[in-house]
């Protein structure tokens, strides 16, 4: 990189947080829009259901975990069962981990004290001797809480039908 | 100094890698699921055909194209899975096919009536063009390598070179993967001079998803520098780990009730897992495979099975890395039951008995005795592949007095041809920088016929004149100005050309007598002169071979006055 392009680049990251599009053009990058550009437009008005719909679709499509929900399971024995729980537990879990990043709401060692540092019932509930004020210090961590840091889901198209959780499969012989 | 990518095009995945003060491995973006963008940092080596009933509308657009004729990598394997017909896969293998019209549509082979195919070529192109594309870097800016087996002939790589520029990549360098492979360990270890020392020899095994390759590097001590020279290449072996899994899969199908295409993708993917449990030190005695139910009903209509340790032992250590004698040669008239669909899979699924024929290729009647190996390609996840491999190896040089050899430690089974090609490149333009010289690992040869009174019901017979000897290195030319040939304008002239990869003495513009069975044919190499190029008609020319700098081997016509005319291969024509 010459000394040029150096200055360049060094105002460029500083006043516009990018880097110029000749010093890019220098490195060898060329640049591109951050999100994948599409032929048909994401929908415009997503429903009250449609995420959840789509979680549900991805959880049935990579782990089928609709099908086994909606199973009756009371005729199976449990090696059945287990043997089957394997795959969809394990594929569910991985279905998650591409899409949603978890975070515990209190990182610490359930059964050991844990100080209280966020004063909201959503996010940490008290359980026993609640003082009349709602107010403690701590207590002990009976469960770390689920939260997610991040969501990294694809886009709901204009053409998606998402109450369609799995298509109906016909085999043409 | 100019970037570098690496690319492995490889059977079943392709991978990138970027190289200019070190060495990184590039996510390459493409479609998961319809409409859905990721980016792991393999492509798989599939193209899918599209027809209506797919896809939704829209949904296999890329941000670089809004309706691609293909859908290329993860979604392409998955909806093939459903829809083989369609399913464009082991492109790589065809592309080698000397059997078959590289450049016509072939593919998918088992494509239904209506449903268009394209050539091997095309689906190469497809790939590469995906990998150009999905990335956000300007290729022109960079020096490209891509990797093809050390075992690819001269058509294989000119069609793979062809491709690459039909898929808009400017002056491609070819590297050979073992080499690649041999590049990246390099590259992992900057204390190597410590680790391998003069006349060392390091084979190279990289079994791959559909090829096996082997290499043999020796070490040279060359006034106080270690140097590197490839030594030999072996033969094509058209088998790999994926054939590994599919013998698992069928074995396995015996004992369980008849399962769907789905099923048999999932039992396939399964048993690859399942191989790499029990195949692992501390790893299980059996491995449960499940395949759900198909119908809404998955626990009712699961279908249980499982593999034990001893099977998978069975199957694949003895059935793909037996214990044999090192004088032991692959069978090569049987058929096994590998054969399928019309690629030329190699009839002895014995790897250990090809390694044998390779070792005992390297010089006449005797076993060249490998120090070091260097195991790469998936497969080798397994320890037990790998510790088999050694055992009959050194097994080998025991008998021959030799000492045993060692691995090679610290390997990246899955992404060192990506990344070793890319530290090449880099390797290429610094000064003084290590690299593995080799040149052709072949002897090629032009047919000759022999003017002779004609003689009715006598073909004259046929000589070979030797035009690329083994080892001819990059750069360099030869001319054999003592033969000349009379061409006729305006019409194409075809000259039939050999191969041998056991023939190693043979120097440039020797005259082998006949074309004897160490010689193989390839198609032939034609050149039209034009029309307006001599007023006799008739032109006296010379032949001349070169290997260009970038490692590809070129013929060409030279007339008295100097003007030159390069030979091309006519793949189109069934040899």
């Amino acid at each position: 990189m010459s000394i040029g392009h150096a200055f360049s680049a060094f105002f460029g990251i500083l006043f516009k947080n990018q880097i110029p599009d000749d010093v890019a053009a220098a490195l060898g990058w060329v640049r591109r829009d951050a999100k994948p550009k599409v032929a048909e437009k994401p929908k415009e008005t997503i429903g009250p259901g449609d995420g959840a719909l789509q979680i549900l679709g991805i959880l049935q499509r990579d782990a089928r975990l609709v099908d086994f929900l909606m199973e009756n399971i009371a005729p199976y024995t449990d090696e059945q069962i287990g043997a089957a729980v394997r795959g969809v537990h394990e594929q569910s879990r991985q279905a998650l981990e591409r899409y949603l990043q978890f975070t515990p709401v209190i990182d610490g060692v359930e059964g050991t004290y844990a100080k209280i540092t966020i004063k909201d019932p959503a996010a940490i509930k008290l359980l026993g001797n609640v003082p009349a004020d709602g107010k403690a210090a701590g207590g002990t961590l009976r469960h770390k809480g689920w939260r997610v840091a991040k969501t990294d889901l694809p886009p709901i198209f204009a053409h998606q039908k998402t109450d369609i959780l799995a298509p109906a499969e016909i085999e043409i012989a | 100094m100019k970037p570098v990518l690496g690319i492995d095009l490889g059977t079943t995945n392709c991978a990138m890698a970027r190289g200019d003060e070190s060495i990184t491995l590039l996510p390459i973006p493409q479609l998961v699921n319809p409409g859905e963008m990721q980016s792991p940092d393999l492509l798989p080596s599939f193209a899918f055909l599209p027809g209506p009933a797919d896809f939704p509308a829209g949904s296999t657009a890329l941000p670089w194209e809004d309706n691609p004729p293909y859908v290329v990598g993860t979604l392409a394997r998955k909806r093939g899975a459903e829809n083989a017909g369609r399913l464009v896969s082991s492109a790589k293998s065809w592309l080698s096919h000397a059997g078959v019209d590289r450049n016509s549509a072939l593919l998918p082979s088992a494509a239904p009536e209506g449903v268009p195919r394209i050539s091997p070529v095309e689906a190469s192109r497809a790939y590469l063009a995906h990998l150009k594309d999905a990335s956000e870097l300007d290729f022109a800016a960079h020096q490209v390598l891509v990797t093809v087996p050390a075992s690819f002939d001269a058509v294989a790589r000119d069609l793979t070179l062809k491709a690459a520029t039909q898929a808009g990549y400017q002056d491609v360098i070819l590297l050979e993967e073992p080499q690649a492979a041999f590049y990246a360990w390099l590259e992992r270890h900057a204390d190597w001079r410590e680790r391998i020392g003069p006349k060392d020899r390091v084979l190279v095994i990289d079994v791959g998803g559909g090829t096996t390759d082997f290499t043999l590097i020796a070490v040279h001590d060359q006034q106080g520098a270690l140097t590197l020279e490839r030594l030999a290449v072996g033969e094509h072996i058209l088998l790999g780990g994926d054939n590994m899994d599919l013998a698992l899969a069928r074995f396995l199908e015996q004992r369980l009730p008849k399962l769907d295409p789905v099923q048999f993708q999932s039992l396939w993917q399964q048993c690859r897992a399942a191989k790499e449990a029990l195949l692992s030190n501390e790893g299980p005695n059996e491995q449960p495979v499940t395949l759900l139910g198909r119908g809404s009903s998955l626990i009712g209509g699961s279908i249980k099975g499982q593999l034990t340790r001893a099977e998978v032992r069975e199957l694949l250590l003895n059935g793909f890395f037996p214990q044999v004698a090192s004088t032991e040669l692959p069978e090569r008239a049987k058929r096994s039951g590998l054969q399928a669909m019309g690629l030329p899979y190699t009839a002895d699924a014995a790897i250990t008995r090809h390694l044998a024929q390779f070792l005992r290729s390297v010089k006449p009647n005797q076993l060249t005795a490998p120090t070091h190996v260097l195991f790469n390609g998936g497969v080798f996840r397994a320890p037990a592949l790998r510790e088999r491999v050694l055992a009959v190896l050194n097994q080998w040089l025991a008998a021959e007095g030799a000492p045993a050899a060692r691995p090679l430690e610290g390997e990246d089974l899955m992404h060192a041809v990506a990344r070793g090609a890319a530290y090449y490149g880099v390797m290429r333009q610094t000064p003084g920088g290590i690299r593995i010289r080799g040149g052709v690992p072949r002897t090629y040869y032009i047919g000759i016929e022999e003017s002779l009174p004609a003689v009715p019901f006598m073909k004259p017979p046929l000589k070979a004149l030797t035009v690329v000897p083994f080892g001819m290195e990059e750069g360099t030319t030869h001319r054999f100005a003592d033969r000349e040939f009379g061409l006729v304008v305006g019409e194409p002239a075809e000259f039939r050309f050999f191969v041998s990869s056991s023939r190693r003495g043979d120097s440039a513009g020797e005259l082998l007598e006949r074309v004897s069975e160490e010689l193989a044919e390839l198609p032939a190499m034609e050149v039209t002169l034009p029309a307006n190029a001599g007023d006799a008609g008739i032109i006296a020319a010379t032949l001349e071979s070169t290997v260009t700098e970038t490692g590809l081997l070129q013929l060409w016509i030279v007339a008295k006055d100097g003007r030159r005319w390069k030979l091309e291969f006519n793949v189109r024509e069934r040899s």
